[in-house]
């Protein structure tokens, strides 16, 4: 039997927009795989060993909040982050996640706020907010030997802009991404996963869910394969009736 | 300008007789139109009323419903909006209404529900004699945006109102009292006493929570007791801000019924000559409506209501719209229930967990703009408490324009998918919905905002639901 130790960072700090799903979509698809799955919710001040983890998840919060990690981050656990992502530990950021894996966030105006730099990006205020659902399709995964279309939800007023070396997650059908205008939408580095999608992501783009899992599971088990098929009849209706209301508008 | 007043009042007021007879409810529009051809127009007629205004993220209605009993019980002439006609533009109506054609007032009090992001606008024209606020969670991030966003909002749209308004405050909400420091404002604070013995018997919340760190210097918050979300006897050990004194706060919890809550509460100087104690039969299930009660029941004794007044009030009022509203259907009832937030939705769902019965419920979730378009918030409901007894779970139907994500919500909390079915026709759905449901057992029906506008719909043709405007 396969084991997997999942790691929640600031649980009780990032914790605004829902994204605690993606949590739960990783914990049940393993369950129903036949995969043990344990979460630790580590935040601040609590010490940090990524090596006993195999998927490492951020979510978003509110600006209150994340100044309030700043620091703790920064300071504690920037470095073991840094040393996961380098031994290809499987990482799932997002929104105020995705973003502080970068390197700095410039306020709309002209404050320069560090972040972790872990990632060769960085994002950039704007005043306006890109708020609405949002439909990007992705080479990661194949889907009838088609780029992976993805839903979820943005709400986001940081535009964001990739560095050499990091890919887009996906190419922009509907919505913003990253910064609304070169119509890309979130980053993948090694292993790291990031995007701007709330929804929440993962319960119902279970096919995403799953290439995490098995990103996880290869990463710690020679001899695992490949994950089975589980009925997504409700995953696949959610994720259907966003794409066909949103795309038919385009 | 005395004019341009008189022209607005009258197309307004025309424009509530056109659409009333379209049966169009006309809630907002005829204050949209008085307020382009008056801007003044509001801040002009609502002078002359003695007003008082709620506003908070949960419970509204709810306590602006007890009130408006302590008005009745008291004779006093008052006009209230109704039917979350909480913006702008729908307090103005319910003013034109309220006045005759050159602006005199008809009646002597205003209960005004504001939305809590439309306070600080809607303060630039009205000066409450009273502000009630309940509570701040999150709600709507695709809307309000973020919950700090909304707590200024509200403390910019107090600092408008002159220093006489009373305030009426949540001690147990750390955001929502603090809005009572550094006024000078007569402040009367209400909650939930440690002693009542109520809500989690931990000492801090689950992390799903809001508000967990202190709003001064961004400690964790710790708490003596907890009663809910971040509600409860929070302190701060960084800097020292804690929950305050309440002037009136229940005691003691003495039965808990699915259609009532008994409970002691005591009132204490300055809200009454003396301490004072009573036990009371709420007329509404759920904590949540104890803190309503408790919220109305301070702003009745702040405006010199008698007790006995306030009491009866919290004895008899009815809510409706959504508010635990029930239908009864040959030996089965229908229980509407609006849910618009985690907050409320956890608590309906722990409501519905009191019950003896199997629960049969169907979730109609909606995104368009009044639900909030982000359904996200789905996912921050600990519907994992279905869960914890799933024998008791009988049908449970997922409908909306998102009923296919509230499937996949309610999935993804362990429940056997097999009592999972989406039904997205509401006919169909409530016929279902009752056929599955036992003789003598409930049919919950659980719609965000939009959605219960739809589904009352049907149910006042089927079964002459009382019009919501009325």
């Amino acid at each position: 039997m396969y084991d997997l130790n999942i790691c929640h960072l600031y649980p009780d700090l990032l914790n605004t927009y829902g994204d605690r799903g993606n949590i739960l979509a990783l914990q049940r698809r393993a369950q129903w795989h036949g995969i043990n799955t344990q979460v630790t919710n580590i935040t601040i001040g609590d010490s940090f060993d990524s090596s006993e983890y195999d998927i490492i998840f951020l979510g978003g919060g509110q600006d209150y909040e994340q100044e309030i990690i700043q620091a703790d981050v920064l300071n504690q656990k920037g470095s073991e982050i840094k040393s996961a992502i380098d031994n290809m530990k499987v990482f799932l950021c997002i929104c105020g996640g995705y973003q502080l894996m970068g390197k700095y966030y410039k306020t709309w105006d002209g404050k320069d706020i560090e972040f972790l730099g872990a990632l060769d990006l960085w994002t950039v205020g704007g005043k306006e907010r890109m708020i609405g659902n949002i439909v990007f399709e992705s080479d990661f995964i194949s889907e009838d030997g088609k780029p992976l279309k993805i839903v979820g939800f943005e709400n986001h007023s940081g535009r964001t802009y990739l560095g050499e070396g990091i890919r887009p997650l996906g190419k922009v059908l509907s919505g913003s991404g990253n910064n609304g205008t070169d119509g890309y939408e979130g980053a993948v580095y090694n292993n790291v996963y990031c995007s701007y999608s709330h929804g929440s992501l993962l319960p119902k783009n279970p096919q995403l869910t799953d290439h995490l899992l098995t990103l996880a599971l290869k990463q710690k088990y020679t001899d695992f394969d490949t994950l089975g098929q589980l009925d997504d009849t409700f995953e696949t209706a959610a994720r259907s009736s966003v794409i066909e209301r949103i795309l038919k508008n385009i | 300008m005395k004019l341009r007043q008189v022209i607005s009042i009258f197309i307004s007021k025309f424009a509530i007789k056109v659409l009333r007879l379209i049966k169009k409810g006309g809630t907002t529009l005829p204050g949209k139109l008085a307020f382009k051809i008056y801007p003044g127009i509001l801040r002009s007629i609502a002078g002359n009323f003695e007003i008082i205004m709620v506003t908070g993220t949960n419970g509204k209605t709810t306590t602006t419903r007890i009130i408006e009993e302590i008005l009745k019980n008291n004779n006093i002439d008052y006009i209230t909006n109704k039917s979350g006609a909480n913006l702008l533009s729908g307090i103005t109506t319910i003013f034109i209404q309220a006045v005759t054609l050159t602006g005199k007032p008809r009646h002597r009090v205003a209960l005004i529900e504001s939305d809590e992001a439309a306070f600080n606008q809607v303060t630039k024209h009205l000066q409450p004699k009273a502000v009630v606020v309940t509570n701040f969670f999150r709600d709507q991030l695709d809307r309000y945006g973020e919950l700090y966003s909304t707590l200024n909002a509200v403390k910019s749209g107090l600092e408008r109102v002159g220093d006489n308004t009373s305030l009426i405050l949540n001690a147990d909400d750390s955001m929502c009292a603090s809005l009572g420091r550094e006024t000078n404002k007569p402040v009367f604070y209400y909650g939930i006493a440690p002693e009542a013995g109520a809500g989690d018997t931990g000492n801090s919340g689950d992390i799903n929570t809001d508000a967990m760190f202190c709003i001064n210097c961004k400690n964790k918050y710790e708490y003596t007791n907890h009663i809910y979300g971040h509600l409860g006897g929070f302190y701060c050990t960084g800097c020292g801000y804690k929950r305050p004194a309440a002037s009136l706060e229940c005691t003691g919890i003495q039965e808990t019924g699915s259609s009532h809550t008994t409970i002691n509460w005591k009132s204490a100087p300055p809200l009454s000559e003396t301490l004072q104690e009573y036990t009371t039969r709420i007329n509404l299930p759920g904590l949540y409506n104890v803190y309503n009660a408790m919220a109305a029941a301070t702003c009745g004794l702040a405006l010199n209501y008698s007790a006995n007044t306030v009491i009866s009030a919290m004895q008899s009022f009815e809510c409706g719209f959504g508010r635990m509203e029930s239908i009864t259907v040959g030996d089965k009832t229908i229980k509407l229930i609006l849910v618009k937030n985690p907050t409320g939705f956890n608590q309906v769902l722990s409501f519905l967990a009191l019950d003896e019965q199997q629960l049969n419920a169907a979730f109609l979730i909606n995104d368009k703009l009044a639900d909030g378009t982000d359904i996200s918030w789905l996912w921050d409901v600990d519907f994992e408490q279905l869960n914890k007894n799933p024998d008791k779970i009988g049908n449970l139907f997922a409908s909306g324009l998102r009923g296919e994500d509230m499937a996949v919500r309610l999935k993804y909390s362990g429940l056997d998918t097999r009592k999972i079915r989406i039904i997205k026709d509401y006919q169909l759905l409530l016929e279902r919905g009752l056929e599955q449901t036992p003789p003598g057992g409930c049919f919950h029906i659980l719609p965000t905002y939009t959605a219960m506008l739809d589904i009352r719909g049907i149910l006042k043709k089927k079964y002459n639901l009382k019009e919501f405007w009325k």
